[in-house]
């Protein structure tokens, strides 16, 4: 069978070599024939008349040759295919349920793979990604990150890149929350993401410009190139401001209030260098001072740049890893920023490079969805194949119901293996549309899902655009399905005997045995995923209901950024407190108060504690980055603001106006720290030491604030100190933005935004400012989680919903098989409850078998989960008995309404319909 | 012209002839025809697909070579499946024949 198969394949595919060969051997035959002629006498014109006559009609040949190859299977097969989309016509409803049951599962499961796809497996889209290397360190390697580095190595590093390998090129953003305006005016701003790129940037990834020009190195300098300063806007933001118009080329684009020169416009397919982040403007690094003035970072100890490096044709990345680590001493020596204070010198730099492939594009975003991602993408796997089970068991009943058919047509002759084929033909046009309208919905389903991932703050955005590997990958899945839930039909199909089923005696007893199955493995895996649904829930509900020590309602975050104001650095904190003191007097606030960290910001402060007489610093690897034993958060606080965040003051005293500059330096520290340093003393009186350069002065405890979260909610409660912002240790300029919260007295705090808005200008009119509500960004950082609770909700739901209707179809199948049976034992005095029982029991063991099954294996499975998890065990105990529970009240259900039915048939009825 | 044939009874005789060793189409044809004391003259509008039905089942392999007056000719050599399937189907039209003579025979 299947060498025939494949000799098909090969006819077909070389249809032509095989036309030229016959046509060749005809002609063989032919002369043959001639020189047989002329053998015997005939002259040569008229032999080989004679001999094309003898040939016959060599057209009629060729065409009977064909027909042996293809012609008959094309012909049998499109007579198929036309069969069963009139037999899924005849019976529009049935057709329908299956199709769209299929649609939903196909669907979901392209959905995900394309963002899988995007996420892990799509290259960027530029020139042999393969050798593009991103320069990294051991630590960072093992915490999943890629490393940011200075300015000053990024040159060194490009002065090297040259001859030791084929170039190199670097990219940076500004921190997460350092947008760039390109609002003309003060007030709210205009924000858009800024991708700071290498001059070499766009010809070494071989990304070419839509329209105008890409950077040269000649751009990429202080002061900018010969175009002056230059900007390349990227395709959605000339799509959006400009209309797509091609005259802006050469016109200005104000950023940061200086004019920068539109030369060029990236490609569509180009989102940047980082997968699922995007960018609206790109500049050369060198414009960095420009845009920041006197906040520039560039040559200093501002670690923002990621450096990618491209290998030479055939270099292998150890022999790049060690030429690179060769000239490391001297990059070092090179890129020491000069105002790094001695003390930190030896912390710059302090590990080997080492080169990491970059094929697919650096992400932050990859490494913090890649296993949620898979995660869902098998959940949905499970789904569709719990939904397989359910068709398989209806196209079973349809076998079943044309038994009658199918012995009319293997007495008539059909062959076992014509039958099959013909079933499995059905399955394919089933799943055909199937898996037509799920690319459909899967198209919108990508799109929606990621919308879901976005945030105020941080746009997600991935190219779900359509490729070879989706379609293969819905192609693969939907012959998957037909193996999963065609086999067992068609196999049935062929081993109908017709004299049974002329007779009307059902062959019922194998079916049922394979339905049953089939049932038990359903129950079993929607055990699975509704245990993963319910944890992936209770992880959401213990992260919602997470204490997260501040009250997040009536709460509205200003972030005021002073970048623009006319004030000198040095006076910056004294602006701070005058704001939070004017906004402070308005009507309708309640408390206000500001601070340099913003919680749940996703960043913050860490400073180091000195603990005399306690061994070294430890590093403690984990989600913080440079964390160590001694470690702990900092925040910098104006009076009013543990108030206005409702953080309690649990002993001591919150900070107040009297902890001026010159006053002795006091902190507040939380909970958490007082039992990590100071083995639960009480800490009121104690003293925190920095270890930090020029002048960290020691600091009384005066106060203990309640534990508050930080940086997220996963992240949890840890040790933190509060400083009053008039007494931070001043060293390095003062951040250009900081963070004001404002509490209102009742209502939303949303309404307050224009009065806040009004002040602010009235003090400054260059101050730049966002609003956001804390409950905003309370739920955004809960984005991954009920994301996940809400996908696995909806399959679980689903997996229930099809295991019920297989239990169901299972039970009314037995039921009605069992009728005669039933009406006999009823006319002789059997109760209604004995009837119930007798069809339960056996429903109730296929349900008490899957569940068995699936305790079994969802135990073996739940502990990959444990990453996604929070609060909760994966082998939660409570989370196993309520889903058993759970399984066995749907199935009762499904098997008690079938059941029921069966005891009230007419003992008369039932026994006159045999 | 020739007797019809019984259905795939031409199958049957193409492998049987080619148990004598690799020949071409002509020279099945005319084997046949001599062998069959010019009973059977098979034409080529049935000779040529027969050959591709035995080829699609892998009975029998095709391969080019040089006939004996110097010509490219497309020779049929008998593959193991074929010598199976001719065992088998000669068993099977032995059954048949003798069935046919008993009907024949019965008065």
């Amino acid at each position: 069978m299947v060498s025939r198969f494949l000799r098909r394949l090969l006819y077909v595919t070389r249809q032509g070599r095989m036309a030229a060969d016959l046509t060749e051997e005809l002609e063989f035959h032919r002369a043959m024939k001639q020189s047989e002629l002329e053998g015997s006498g005939t002259a040569s014109a008229d032999s080989e008349a004679a001999s094309r006559k003898a040939l016959g009609n060599a057209t009629l040949a060729r065409e009977d040759v064909r027909a042996v190859w293809i012609w008959r299977w094309f012909d049998d097969l499109w007579r198929d295919v036309a069969y069963a989309i009139r037999g899924l016509r005849r019976s529009p409803v049935f057709s329908a349920v299956l199709i769209f049951t299929l649609a939903l599962g196909i669907g979901a499961n392209t959905a995900i793979f394309s963002i899988v796809n995007s996420l892990v497996l799509r290259a960027l889209p530029v020139e042999e990604p393969h050798r593009l290397v991103i320069v990294s360190s051991p630590s960072a390697e093992s915490r999943g990150n890629t490393p940011a580095w200075t300015n000053g190595t990024w040159e060194e590093i490009r002065r090297r890149a040259a001859i030791l390998f084929d170039g190199a090129i670097a990219w940076g953003v500004l921190s997460p929350n350092e947008r760039l305006n390109i609002s003309q005016t003060g007030g709210e701003i205009q924000p858009i993401d800024a991708l700071f790129v290498s001059g070499e940037f766009f010809g070494k990834l071989g990304v070419p410009a839509l329209i105008g020009r890409t950077f040269t190195p000649a751009d990429d300098v202080r002061g900018g190139g010969p175009d002056g300063p230059v900007t390349i806007l990227s395709y959605a933001l000339w799509q959006q401001r400009y209309g797509g118009d091609a005259s802006v080329l050469g016109t200005p684009l104000v950023v940061e209030r200086i004019p920068l020169t539109i030369i060029g416009v990236t490609p569509p397919e180009f989102f940047g260098p980082e997968v699922g982040r995007t960018f609206d403007i790109a500049l050369p690094i060198n414009a960095e001072p420009l845009i920041r003035g006197k906040d520039s970072g560039i040559d200093g100890a501002y670690y923002w740049l990621s450096v990618m490096v491209r290998l030479k044709s055939g270099q292998a990345l150890a022999d790049a890893t060690t030429l690179l680590r060769g000239v490391q001493p001297q990059i070092r020596e090179a890129a020491m920023p000069a105002t790094l204070p001695p003390q930190f010198r030896d912390r710059f730099l302090p590990e080997p490079f080492s080169l990491v492939p970059a094929a697919e594009g650096a992400s932050q975003l990859r490494q913090r969805y890649q296993r949620p991602v898979l995660a869902i993408l098998v959940v949905v796997a499970l789904v569709l194949i719990i939904a397989c089970a359910n068709i398989a068991n209806l196209l079973l009943a349809r076998t079943n119901a044309r038994q009658h058919e199918l012995s009319v047509r293997i007495a008539l002759g059909a062959s076992a293996a014509r039958i099959a084929r013909q079933m499995l033909v059905e399955s394919f046009v089933l799943a055909g549309a199937g898996a037509a309208v799920g690319l459909g919905l899967s198209l919108w389903a990508g799109r929606a899902l990621v919308a879901q991932l976005s945030t105020a703050a941080t746009r997600v955005s991935l190219d779900l655009s359509l490729d070879w590997r989706i379609l293969a990958f819905t192609a693969a899945v939907t012959v998957a399905t037909v193996l999963i839930f065609g086999t067992a039909p068609a196999f049935r199909a062929t081993r109908v005997a017709p004299i049974d089923v002329l007779n009307r005696r059902g062959a019922g007893g194998a079916r049922s045995s394979l339905s049953n199955s089939l049932v038990v493995v359903q129950v079993a895996l929607s055990v699975v995923l509704v245990v993963t649904t319910g944890l992936f829930v209770r992880t959401f509900e213990r992260l919602a209901t997470l204490p997260l020590g501040f009250d997040a309602g009536r709460v509205l975050q200003v972030n005021v950024d002073v970048r623009r104001a006319a004030i000198e650095p040095a006076n910056r904190v004294a602006l701070y407190h005058q704001l939070v003191a004017t906004v402070a007097t308005l009507p309708g606030v309640a408390h206000a108060g500001g601070s340099m960290a913003t919680p749940l910001g996703g960043g913050g402060i860490i400073g180091e504690i000195q603990l005399p007489g306690a061994a070294p610093s430890q590093p403690e690897p984990g989600p913080v980055a440079f964390w160590n034993s001694h470690s702990t958060f900092v925040n910098e606080i104006t009076p009013g603001w543990l108030a206005t965040y409702g953080t309690g003051v649990r002993g001591g005293r919150d900070i107040n106006e009297r902890d001026g500059e010159t006053a002795q330096p006091v902190a507040l520290v939380n909970e958490a720290y007082a039992r990590k340093f100071l083995s639960g003393r009480n800490p009121l009186g104690e003293t925190v030491q920095f270890v930090q350069a020029m002048g960290a002065r020691p600091r009384t405890i005066v106060g203990i604030a309640s534990d508050a979260v930080y940086l997220s909610g996963r992240d949890g409660v840890r040790p933190t100190v509060y400083i009053p912002l008039a007494q931070r240790d001043s060293q390095g300029p003062m951040q250009t933005n900081f963070s004001m919260a404002v509490r209102s007295s009742a209502g939303s705090p949303v309404a307050l935004a224009p009065s806040i808005a009004a002040t602010l200008m009235q003090v400054d009119r260059n101050l730049l400012f966002s609003f956001r509500t804390l409950q905003d960004r309370v739920d955004a950082s809960l984005v991954q989680e009920r994301l996940i609770a809400m996908l696995s909700g909806f399959c679980g739901l689903l997996a229930l919903l099809l295991a019920g209707i297989g239990l169901f179809g299972v039970t009314s199948y037995a039921a009605t098989r069992r009728q005669a049976e039933i009406g006999i034992r009823m006319a002789l005095g059997a109760q209604r409850r004995d009837i119930l029982g007798l069809v339960l029991r056996q429903t109730l063991m296929l349900i008490a078998l899957g569940i068995g099954l699936g305790v079994a294996s969802a135990a073996s499975v739940t502990r990959y989960l444990d990453a996604l998890l929070f609060g909760i065990t994966p082998l939660d105990p409570s989370t196993f008995v309520a889903v058993s529970l759970l399984l066995v009240a749907v199935g009762s259900l499904a098997a008690y309404l079938p059941a029921r039915r069966a005891t009230r048939v007419d003992p008369m009825v039932a026994l006159r319909a045999e | 012209m020739a007797p019809d044939l019984l259905p795939g009874t031409l199958d049957l005789l193409i492998l049987k002839t080619l148990v004598r060793g690799r020949m071409h189409g002509y020279g099945i044809a005319q084997h046949l025809q001599a062998i069959s004391e010019n009973v059977l003259q098979v034409g080529e509008s049935s000779l040529y697909p027969a050959l591709q039905r035995l080829l699609l089942n892998g009975w029998v392999k095709a391969a080019w070579g040089e006939s004996d007056n110097r010509r490219r000719a497309r020779y049929y050599t008998l593959t193991a499946a074929g010598r199976r399937q001719l065992a088998s189907e000669h068993a099977e039209f032995q059954q048949i024949v003798a069935a046919i003579q008993r009907v024949l025979n019965t008065t």
